[in-house]
């Protein structure tokens, strides 16, 4: 511990048994973008004891401006982002056991992810992830921190599983998506507030000391300069089928879970099997090339170019096909290639 | 009179951050349509209400003077 946490442990609220904590505890990263790669990297040089940090998609130059953990190289090679991030994150901090898992957050592999998990930490870009993060939250009284922005406006809020309301109680039901995001574009400064916001709720919650936790919805805009924080201790909803009496936790129903999704503003659709696969991408590749595609890979994906469609193959049978918003369309290029 | 605040796409859509009506008496549902009917391109369906910055439900009712916002959830990360 010595001198790398000093300047840490000198602030009193952290100190030298704050440190003893933030060292015990495994955090869960859900999502490896702009907000997963800050707050990944300020809880690494913290010196937390474990971080898990889960991501469905890889390195692409348009994540350059804003996500601090990649490198050109990682574009390049078209890395995961949840291995490029690992990697990095290994080299600011060896003490820290990172482990990486390239997959998509749905309910069930959350199940999996949470256990011996301390805190989790929302880094998504989309609701139907948080949702089954805050089901999760209350189901195994683990607290979360949900964080999210568009263009210089950005919001986030702690929730204490028997002490907040919960996103449910505030929301409702799931909102629609990409609302705001094909629109609005993101400048990095709105990025780093919402992580400044999530990593100090982090501290203050590995170390403990829970009197000092947030209790509000904070949001703001940095060019409009708005900046707002919004009590939220009445919204606590006894009826809410997430945190309520009678509660159901409605988004871990797998029943209920897409499988195929519109990225937000990416003219991209993911296509996931109901059933997790075990490709072997090697004699995939040499299938596709033998039928004449262009076929590119790494050990974790393989991107086959389909004239104004770009297909990216996962390992576990999850597909990425670029240059469409149309399920259907998207459906019928992934059965092409894969049955 | 009542200030009512917007945020995030939602100023873009009025066109300003702010707009002074008379909302006491209405309930927060009653003001979202009134809004809706005057801004054809403002959405609060699925927005999250402050009335003197603490969380307010759609059944709340509006007095004379509360500032209200209204803040969208967005879902970029």
């Amino acid at each position: 511990m010595d001198e790398r946490y000093s300047r840490q442990t000198l602030f009193p609220s952290i100190g030298k048994d704050g440190q003893e904590k933030i060292r015990s505890k495994h955090v869960l990263m859900i999502g490896a973008g702009a907000l997963g790669s800050g707050n990944a990297e300020i809880l690494t040089r913290a010196g937390i004891g474990k971080l898990t940090i889960v991501d469905r998609d890889y390195v692409e130059a348009s994540n350059l401006q804003r996500q601090q953990l990649y490198t050109e190289q990682d574009v390049e090679k078209k890395l995961p982002k949840a291995a490029a991030a690992a990697s990095r994150l290994r080299m600011i901090n060896s003490d820290v056991d990172i482990q990486a898992v390239i997959t998509d957050a749905t309910a069930l592999k959350l199940e999996e992810l949470v256990q011996g998990v301390d805190l989790i930490i929302d880094a998504t870009d989309n609701f139907e992830t948080r949702m089954a993060i805050n089901d999760i939250s209350q189901k195994y009284k683990i607290p979360w921190i949900f964080g999210a922005c568009v263009g210089s406006f950005g919001m986030s809020l702690s929730i204490v599983p028997g002490k907040t309301p919960c996103l449910n109680c505030l929301l409702k039901k799931m909102p629609i998506q990409g609302m705001t995001c094909d629109t609005g574009g993101i400048i990095a400064p709105t990025v780093q507030m919402v992580i400044s916001h999530q990593t100090a709720e982090a501290l203050k919650m590995l170390v403990e000391d829970w009197d000092a936790v947030r209790s509000s919805f904070v949001s703001f805009d940095l060019w409009r300069n708005q900046y707002t924080s919004m009590k939220v201790s009445k919204a606590k909803d006894e009826g809410c089928l997430s945190c309520g009496i009678n509660r159901t936790y409605p988004y871990l129903d797998s029943e209920n879970m897409m499988k195929s999704t519109v990225l937000c503003g990416r003219d991209t659709v993911q296509i996931r099997p109901p059933m997790q696969q075990d490709l072997h991408l090697g004699d995939l590749s040499r299938q596709l090339t033998s039928l004449g595609y262009t076929v590119k890979g790494n050990p974790y994906l393989i991107s086959v170019e389909m004239g104004e469609q770009r297909l990216v193959i996962f390992k576990d049978g999850r597909a990425l096909i670029h240059g469409t918003k149309d399920l259907a369309q998207a459906k019928t290029i992934y059965h092409r290639l894969l049955g | 009179m009542n200030n009512i605040l917007f945020f995030a796409h939602l100023r873009d859509a009025v066109g300003r951050d702010s707009v002074q009506l008379d909302a006491s008496g209405k309930t927060v549902a009653e003001l979202k349509q009134l809004i809706s009917d005057k801004y054809e391109a403002v959405n609060l369906e699925h927005v999250m209400t402050a009335i003197n910055e603490e969380f307010a439900s759609n059944e709340e009712v509006i007095h004379d003077g509360d500032a209200v916002a209204f803040i969208p959830p967005v879902s970029g990360g």
